[in-house]
This record gives C-alpha cells, structure tokens and sequence, in this order.
C-alpha cells in the first residue's frame, strides 16, 4: 500500500518529472519502495529509459507497506502498477497553477485494487479526486553504473537548454563531441549531410562553464535530444545541475540530476561508431526509415544492462563498435538463435554470460539488459538483433541498482 | 461618428431595428459566448435584443444584450425576429480584427428593415467604415425548456473563477458529466468517467466562492459532455454563474458577463438530462 503527501509546489515537481518522462514514451510504472517513489518509463526501441526517484523524505508525508504475507513469487514486493501517459499526465497538465491553487496532494494505492487515487486539495476547500486504473506489470529497470563513465560533465541546465535552443526544433539528433579543451555542441552529421538545405550547428562550451569538466576520453558521442530536452525541463524546475556521463559511441550515456531529495536518471543509448566507411552507413539508416537507426541503437543499447561488469565491459570494446550494416541482420547467426529464444533461454542464457561468454557479439547480446517489449512492439526481429529479450522482471530480482 | 448618422438619418423611418454602440465588443463579446452552431436566432424587443443558439434539441443558449446597453436602440414594431449565419456575423463584428489597440473602439450601427431583408452592419474605426449586409432567414422555432422557477429543486450561485479551470481540464474521454447536489456531503459534485477513469471535483458550501447554496433534496445527473463543454466560453467571460436544477433534472446555467463598461448582460444555457446511461460508479 501507498500512501504519500505532498505540497503544492513539492506537487508541481512530481508534475515535471512526469512530463519529462512522457517524452520518454507513452507508459509509466509507478515504483514505491521503503526508500522512496520512483517512476519509471522505458520507450518501445529501448533506446530510452527514465527513472526518477523522489526519497521518502521529499514528500511531507510518505507510507510503503508491503502485505504481511509474502507469496513465493514475490510479487507483493511490487506494486506492479503501470499508468498510461493518456491517464495521468492530463491530471498533472497546468503545473503553473498547482503553487498557487494546490494545497495539498495525496497518492494513494493497493496493489489489489488496480487502481490509483490522486486527490487534490485546492484552494477554497475544493477538492478533486482523481482515480486511475492502471495495469499489472513488473517494472522495468535498467542498471548502469554512471560513475565508471570515463567522462563526466555537470553544468547548470539553462546553459545547456539554450545551447540546444539553437538547434532546429527538427533535429531529432545531437553530437556531442568532448575533448580536454571544450566540449563541442553540434548537429548530427547523419541528419544534416545529403539534404541540399540543412543548417549544420555547431556550439563549444569553455570549460569554466561547467560545475565539473572530467574528461578521460576524447571523444564524440550522438544520441536522441528529445530526452534530453525532457530532463533539462525537469531539472530547472528543480535548480538542481545537471551531470551527463558518457564514454565511446555506442555506450549509453546517462543524462543524472541528484539531489537530498530526489535523484532522476536517463539512460539514452548513443549512435555506435562505423570504422568501415566513414559515414555512409549513418546517412543511410537515418535518412530511411527510424527503425534502423532504432536497431543500431538496440546493438548499442546493448552495453547499457553491463553495469555490473562494467570493466570487463569497456576493455572487450576497446575497438569500436561495428554498425550492422543495413539489410545484412538475416545473415546474422544471433539472430535466428535469438528469434527461437523464449525467456526463459535467454535467463539461462545471461546467467552464463556473467561468467564471461565468449562471442564478442553475444557478450553484449546477453547482457542483463533487455527489453521489456521483445516480439510485441517490433515483428522487425532485426530491430532487437543484439537486444535480447530477458525479461527485465529478472533484472530487478538483482541486487544491483 | 457623425458621419454615419448623416448618412442614415433619411432612412431610419424604414428600418424596423435600429441599433448603435461606441464600443462593438459590448455586443460581440456576449455574442461568441454562445457561438457553438453556425446558424442564431435573433429576436428584438424593445427591451433588447436575445440571441438563441441550440444544438440536438438538447442544449440551447441564450444571449440578452439589454436595450440600455446600446447608445441608440429602436425596435419599431413589437417584435423582430430573425434567422442569421452567427459564424459571418461574428466575423463581420471583428472585422478590424479582435486585438485593438487600446483606447481604440469600434463603433457600430445595425439595422434591419424587416422580413427578407438582410442586416446592415457600419462599422468605423478611426475613420474607416465598412458596410456589411449578412443575408437572414425565415426563424425556426425554438425550444422551450419550460423552466420555471417553482420546480427548482436546487440552486447555487458561484463565483466562475472557482469552476473556469476545473471547467477547462474536464476529461473529454468521458461521455457524461455527472452533476450532484445534495443538502450533504459532497453538497457539489462534477464528475466524468473518462477511459483511464473517474474524476470527481468537489464545492463544499460554505467555500467561498459559493455566493448561496439551495437544495431540497439530493440529485444526480448526467448530462453528455459534448453538449455542455461550449459554455465553458461563457464561463470564462462571465464573474458569476447560477446553476440550477428542476424536478426533471434539466439543468440550467446562467452566466453575468460584465462588459468593458460595467454594464451587465446575461447567457444561459439550458440541457436536458442524458436518459440513456446506465447507473455506473459515483
């Protein structure tokens, strides 16, 4: 059972998060735990993941039980409770008016009943009650260990939202190019390049900008700015800076604000490098269809569920990661082994791979990384080619977190 | 403007409603409060004027622009009444477009000779006229809610900032928006059933937006959502709203606009209850 308070503004924060999180994707596992409350959203490529944990102490009044009895598979551990973005985030629409006009808000939950009631106490003695249906399932949780990133950057969030202001609002893609000297802002090469009247940007950032500038590894790394965009919002909604860690291109990079309070985390996997031919194979999967880019970011995506390895994990990819060139997955022998797959391989499968498999492929491929929505969002199995299909209730059985 | 009164001085002997104002959004304000169907009925006295929109024999709203908010109103015979495109009429009223500058007005002069003849609109601002002539047509009945005051089973009168956001965030998911007003708790209650689920919004009596609060006996409502969302444009102009509910359970809402001059007029809106829901989750 849930029970939790909050202020009016402590409410317009929770507010944020959510919306930050819907950039993420269309879903939202609300995640109560005795340290705190977390959301959770994972997007349908799983290039994307969101988590934002409010600690009990953030709230003015905060309850998790769990029940008494405990079942075998433990799932009364969990609150299981998946929202529909479509649900709550109209409920949590005009934050501007929460500070002024909520008093108070209160989140209450039983696992048994399927349902959440969101009440809020308004100004006047006006009160409104929402109450949500959500869906049982597991949460999702991606592991990666952000402090074993060989860069890491914090800087306040306005600077880095008006740097991204200056690119077009239709570049899906930004690169990150970071060397000792500065770190440069630019257009993704893969987008702009072929198109007769594309506008290629370009912003460094000195390093006295920077709360920190931690730099081990020159480097250049491309990923999705619609995220990033979600979580600047958030962050300067909550004055907390904002820290991005990151090694080579094709490891994710985690985009983190923390706080006493509260401590979000995206996880956004990053476009691998193509040591074969300079950058044609990017043109191609960018400018085509979204799904391939989607698969090179599963390939990629693949790294991220490592954290526990995580050296063992950086010195395996010290050559940079091939892209799957496009039209060849089928020839792929993974693929048809992984295609065959049900879950329950794929466990074994990570189990002997925490031993230290020995296919280079397949030691990213059974990472405990996975995605929750193998074969039911995508039937391009080449979508998810070295993105095996563990369930990711399994991940949150670990102890790593 | 002496240069439209020169202008139809001569003619006025033939027109059957003559009206005139300094200030067009005193009358086209009050007039978008209604706009949700293309086509209004018009109908002038000499107390002024009453424009009627309705919708699927269910809704109808009302709009009074009294006689003493225009500089200069004549109706001529006892009655004028007339059938006419409201969507045109609001577009020819905004004509020197809707944002003025401020201090500027527009000023308007309507006439109407009668049956068959289309309404004349000179509007002038800063020295420009236009002239607009929207073609009207034969008046269809209007509905008659038959609400009258003796079958009232509950009234409030609230003050519209306490319902304009909650009005604005419905969840149009849902079909109906259930209405319950009970001597108890929760004394006023909006509800919408929406797909993700149930949304109550709940007025306590003695808030402090609430101006007075009547009720017999508890009842609930529903009505379909569709229907009701457009008043939220009267709500939103409006600093009052009287929500009452017969025996029948037919709802009406009256709205006190205050204009740019302080003057009052009034919308309401009248719906019939929605028969076909079956009972479901309060």
């Amino acid at each position: 059972m849930l029970k939790c308070g909050m202020s009016g503004s402590q409410v317009k924060v929770f507010g944020k998060a959510i919306q930050a999180l819907s950039r993420v994707s269309e879903e939202l596992w609300l995640d109560p735990s005795e340290k705190g409350l977390a959301l959770r959203s994972i997007n349908s490529s799983s290039s994307a993941y969101g988590y934002v944990l409010f600690s009990s102490v953030f709230f003015e009044h905060y309850q998790w039980s769990t029940l008494e009895n405990v079942n075998d598979n433990d799932r009364s551990l969990y609150l299981n409770c998946k929202l529909g973005m479509k649900s709550i985030l109209p409920i949590f629409r005009c934050l501007n008016s929460f500070e002024r006009n909520v008093e108070k808000c209160t989140i209450f939950t039983t696992s048994d009943k399927c349902k959440v009631v969101i009440q809020f106490f308004c100004r006047y003695g006006i009160k409104k009650t929402h109450t949500v249906c959500f869906q049982e399932s597991r949460p999702v949780q991606v592991n990666f260990e952000k402090n074993m990133c060989c860069n890491t950057l914090m800087i306040q969030p306005r600077l880095l939202a008006e740097a991204m202001v200056l690119f077009s609002s239709n570049q899906e893609e930004v690169t990150l190019a970071v060397s000792s000297l500065n770190l440069c802002l630019k257009s993704s090469r893969g987008e702009s390049a072929g198109l007769t009247n594309s506008v290629y940007s370009e912003m460094i950032i000195g390093p006295d900008e920077f709360d920190l500038f931690q730099v081990g590894l020159d480097t250049e790394i491309t990923f999705c700015c619609k995220e990033l965009k979600g979580m600047l919002t958030f962050s300067e909604a909550t004055h907390v800076p904002v820290s991005i860690h990151f090694d080579f291109p094709g490891k994710p990079v985690a985009v983190s604000i923390v706080d006493m309070l509260l401590e979000a985390n995206f996880i956004l996997s990053t476009l691998a490098d193509d040591p074969g031919g300079a950058h044609s194979p990017p043109l191609l999967c960018l400018s085509q269809a979204r799904r391939r880019s989607h698969r090179r970011r599963s390939d990629s995506k693949a790294g991220v569920g490592g954290a526990a390895q995580a050296p063992e994990c950086i010195s395996r990819k010290a050559a940079p990661k091939r892209l799957c060139p496009p039209g060849t997955p089928a020839k792929n022998s993974n693929s048809k082994d992984w295609a065959r797959a049900n879950l329950d391989d794929i466990r074994e499968a990570s189990k002997s791979c925490a031993s230290g498999a020995e296919d280079d492929r397949g030691s990213f491929s059974l990472r405990k990384f996975s995605s929750m929505f193998f074969g039911a969002v995508s039937s391009d199995q080449r979508e998810h080619l070295t993105c095996p299909s563990e369930s990711l209730a399994t991940a949150s059985d670990s102890d790593i977190d | 403007m002496p240069l439209l009164t020169q202008h139809v001085r001569d003619e006025n002997r033939q027109y059957c409603l003559v009206a005139s104002l300094d200030n067009v959004r005193n009358f086209s304000t009050v007039l978008k409060a209604i706009h949700f169907q293309e086509h209004a009925t018009c109908f002038a006295t000499k107390n002024g004027i009453k424009v009627t929109v309705e919708n699927a024999k269910c809704v109808q709203a009302n709009a009074f622009i009294q006689a003493e908010v225009f500089q200069e109103f004549r109706v001529e015979e006892e009655s004028v009444i007339f059938r006419i495109n409201l969507t045109i009429l609001l577009d020819c009223l905004s004509i020197f477009g809707s944002n003025p500058m401020p201090g500027t007005f527009t000023a308007l002069r309507m006439c109407y000779q009668g049956h068959g003849q289309p309404l004349m609109l000179f509007l002038e601002e800063g020295g420009v006229v236009t002239v607009c002539k929207i073609n009207t047509q034969e008046p269809v009945g209007t509905l008659d809610f038959d609400f009258c005051s003796t079958n009232v089973i509950s009234k409030i009168i609230l003050q519209s900032e306490g319902l304009r956001e909650a009005f604005s965030e419905l969840d149009m998911t849902s079909e109906i928006l259930q209405m319950t007003i009970s001597p108890d708790r929760p004394y006023f209650r909006l509800s919408t059933f929406g797909n993700a689920g149930s949304s109550h919004l709940d007025y306590p009596k003695d808030c402090d937006l609430m101006e007075s609060f009547h009720c017999n006996h508890t009842q609930v409502n529903r009505y379909k959502l569709s229907l009701l969302k457009p008043s939220t444009k009267a709500l939103v102009l409006s600093c009052k709203v009287s929500i009452r509910t017969d025996n029948r359970g037919f709802l009406s809402l009256q709205y006190m606009i205050k204009n740019e001059d302080g003057q009052i007029s009034f919308v309401d809106y009248y719906c019939c209850p929605d028969e076909d829901i079956p009972e479901s989750e309060s």
